[in-house]
């Protein structure tokens, strides 16, 4: 947390204890030009991801990952809406996004409460040990055992995905969020329980909404994985037409040939939502990390 | 305050419902009568072909609907442990897929009408990888042939012959390197394309893969230096030859992949080019008329030792596993019908398998259509080999200069501790 808001909370400082220093400027430009290095390492990339994209397919072999499209061609794009059958995959991945964030976000917070609250006792002690102790299980290992158990509770669909999702997206969330609740002060329940709130009131009005900031990065890392993740979609959904983006777009990479136009163009639509998403979510990420801040 | 997390309720809710709601859908989305077949199918370059050949059998009858599956083996792979493999596949032929084979998973398709049109000289091959007693587990759909590519044009210019023998294949080496053209094009970051191209034809230009590797099963645990045939007799000249004919590439061979390699062939910059025919199509993105021709790679000063190699790019195949073993025998006579996987194979570059099958029309492949024809044909070492060892890399090593015998030492350790261990 410390790291996400140091440039942002750095620079009020500096500028509070130094107003008018003119030494001010020597620092940006070193500074500015590590940022634009680290920009360049992101920027670079999506160039050639968004001009190859355009590119048709002979010029998209030809060697010059940096050249600009010429003839410009949206041939691509329209390849790979077809054979990745796009708006339906886009659907599935948003369903299956969508519930591992909300499933996420409510179990662990849900269960770090009851953990936090209760930790002198034995069995939720070791239920927090015990949730932990997924986070040394990767879904490799567990694969085989997931299939057959899927398959035989009808599981073997995108709802599977996201039980299996939030489940292994469940230990580190609720490390976090267990972190984070022991800085919340205990006296702040009992004044809501003078008030007679109850324990799921006390939760649900007082509680979840102070750890907004901790749900934001907790929604981003479920999200970031259940967007991303192929593996595992791949072998729990049964049904070709319900398969998530990534898992379509599996079909770009073979070893005879390459179609980086298709395949970039589909990357770039599947791409999209993630980053429009993550730029909202991160300004919020700032805003509530800054915010816990001042209250803890 | 108070209604944000109502709010976010109502919204992981409505997410749960919908989540149900579509399961449920896609549960009963098959209501209209006819028996559904899962069709597994993934060859890219074919999809939109496969597709259409799709729709005309499903327009054509009210019986059977065939669903198209593309996605991937791995899919598969867990469908079988699922217990709902597809009802049909029509899957690259190789060690993964005989996995299935050795098991017994797959039904036998010995009683089909396509299986007696079948080549039988093509089931030595089919059963090198594994065979399930009694039964025919796969029939081969499609057959690539591949040999050593090269570029008309140049051998025009410099009054060449295809060469018929090792000493013939040096000649045209030294002439081309001579006249300052690059005689081969090597790709060498890929290890699979050493494998592939350099590998599997030094050795299935003179050693009889089919029969060596039939006696280094027999070996099994006991292959080494003091067995009767082990990778370290019968490959290291193979390799040494091999490696000769690497100092004829080009200079940055070392650090040129699969892709590189396509694009300066097709910008002419090398005379030859080890790769099978699905390089064609990537060369032609850049180069459409390209006049190429393909011919075996001559290892010994016999003509008669000219083979090429293939693999069988495709197979049909019914898992047992299938509850609709009747519908998807239905399809698979249909995609064997003569006129669709004749077509099939004309549009891939492929062999068609069945006995009347006339080859592929396509001038780039002439040169390996009588090696085909007469059954001089071969299976690469290099997929024979099972994946648990890492030949590809063994064979990169001995490209970027590693000692062959200790390479071959190796190998021949590898697979006696694997024969050991099953």
């Amino acid at each position: 947390m410390a790291t996400l808001t140091a440039p942002t909370a750095r620079r009020p400082r500096t500028a509070a204890a130094r107003p008018l220093r003119p030494s001010r400027e020597r620092w940006s430009r070193s500074g500015t030009l590590l940022l634009l290095l680290c920009s360049v390492t992101v920027l670079l990339p999506l160039y050639v991801t968004v001009s190859m994209a355009f590119k048709t397919t002979g010029q998209a072999v030809d060697g010059n990952a940096f050249s600009l499209p010429a003839p410009f061609d949206v041939q691509g794009f329209v390849q790979a809406w077809q054979l990745t059958e796009f708006p339906v995959g886009l659907a599935v991945s948003v369903l299956v996004t969508a519930g591992t964030v909300a499933a996420t976000i409510l179990l662990a917070a849900v269960a770090s409460f009851a953990i936090m609250r209760n930790w002198e006792r034995r069995l939720f002690r070791w239920s927090f040990f015990y949730l932990l102790g997924a986070m040394f299980i990767p879904f490799p290992v567990v694969a085989l055992p997931q299939i057959q158990l899927t398959g035989r509770l009808g599981l073997d669909n995108p709802v599977g995905v996201i039980v299996l999702a939030t489940m292994f997206q469940l230990s580190f969330s609720v490390l976090l969020f267990t972190a984070f609740l022991r800085s919340i002060p205990l006296e702040l329940e009992e004044s809501a329980r003078i008030d007679g709130a109850t324990t799921w009131q006390t939760f649900w009005r007082l509680i979840f909404p102070l750890l907004a900031p901790m749900s934001a990065t907790v929604g981003i890392f479920a999200f970031l994985y259940a967007w991303n993740d192929f593996m595992m979609p791949s072998l729990i959904i049964s049904d070709p037409d319900l398969q998530t983006l990534p898992v379509r777009q599996q079909l770009f990479q073979t070893q005879f040939s390459n179609n980086y136009n298709v395949s970039f163009a589909s990357y770039l639509m599947a791409m999209a939502p993630a980053i429009v998403a993550y730029l909202f979510t991160q300004r919020w990420v700032m805003e509530g990390v800054t915010q816990g801040a001042v209250k803890g | 305050m108070s209604e944000e997390p109502r709010r976010a309720l109502r919204g992981i809710s409505g997410a749960l419902g919908l989540a149900l709601v579509s399961s449920l859908l896609a549960g009963c989305g098959s209501g209209d009568g006819a028996e559904p077949v899962r069709f597994t199918f993934s060859k890219r370059e074919a999809i939109p072909y496969m597709t259409q050949v799709v729709a005309d059998y499903n327009a054509s009858q009210d019986d059977v609907r065939v669903e198209l599956d593309t996605s991937g083996v791995d899919v598969v792979s867990a469908s079988f442990v699922r217990g709902n493999p597809p009802d049909l596949m029509l899957a690259n032929y190789n060690m993964e897929v005989a996995r299935f084979v050795d098991r017994c998973t797959l039904s036998d398709l010995g009683d089909t009408a396509a299986a007696a049109r079948i080549r039988p000289d093509l089931q030595p091959l089919m059963d090198q990888y594994g065979t399930c007693d009694g039964r025919t587990s796969a029939l081969p759909y499609s057959v690539m042939a591949a040999s050593v590519i090269y570029d008309k044009a140049v051998f025009a210019e410099h009054d060449l012959e295809v060469p018929q023998t090792w000493s013939e294949l040096l000649e045209v080496a030294d002439t081309l390197e001579a006249a300052g053209v690059t005689p081969f094009y090597g790709t060498f970051k890929d290890d699979w394309t050493v494998a592939q191209g350099w590998f599997d034809y030094a050795v299935g230009g003179q050693v009889d893969t089919l029969d060596f590797f039939h006696r280094l099963d027999a070996e099994g645990a006991d292959v080494g230096p003091r067995s009767d045939v082990s990778f370290e007799k019968d490959f290291s000249r193979p390799l040494e030859q091999m490696t000769q004919l690497a100092q004829y590439t080009n200079d940055d061979a070392a650090s040129r992949g699969y892709g590189d390699g396509n694009l300066a062939f097709a910008q002419g910059q090398a005379a030859m080019y080890l790769q099978g025919p699905w390089a064609f199509s990537e060369i032609a993105k850049t180069a459409p008329d390209l006049d190429l021709g393909t011919f075996p790679l001559p290892m010994t000063e016999d003509p008669a030792d000219l083979k090429v190699r293939v693999n069988v790019d495709l197979a049909a195949i019914v898992p047992e596993g299938s509850r609709h073993q009747e519908a998807a025998r239905d399809f698979l006579e249909y995609l064997y019908r003569p006129e669709i996987i004749e077509a099939y194979n004309e549009s891939q570059l492929g062999y068609t398998p069945t006995t009347d099958a006339p080859p592929p029309s396509d001038p780039r492949l002439a040169g390996m259509t009588e090696y085909y024809d007469e059954g001089r044909v071969y299976q690469g070492a290099s997929v024979l080999v099972p994946k648990t060892i890492p030949v590809m890399a063994y064979t990169q090593g001995i490209a970027f200069g590693a000692d062959v015998d200790a390479t071959m030492r190796t190998l021949d350790t590898d697979w006696a501790r694997l024969a050991r261990r099953q």
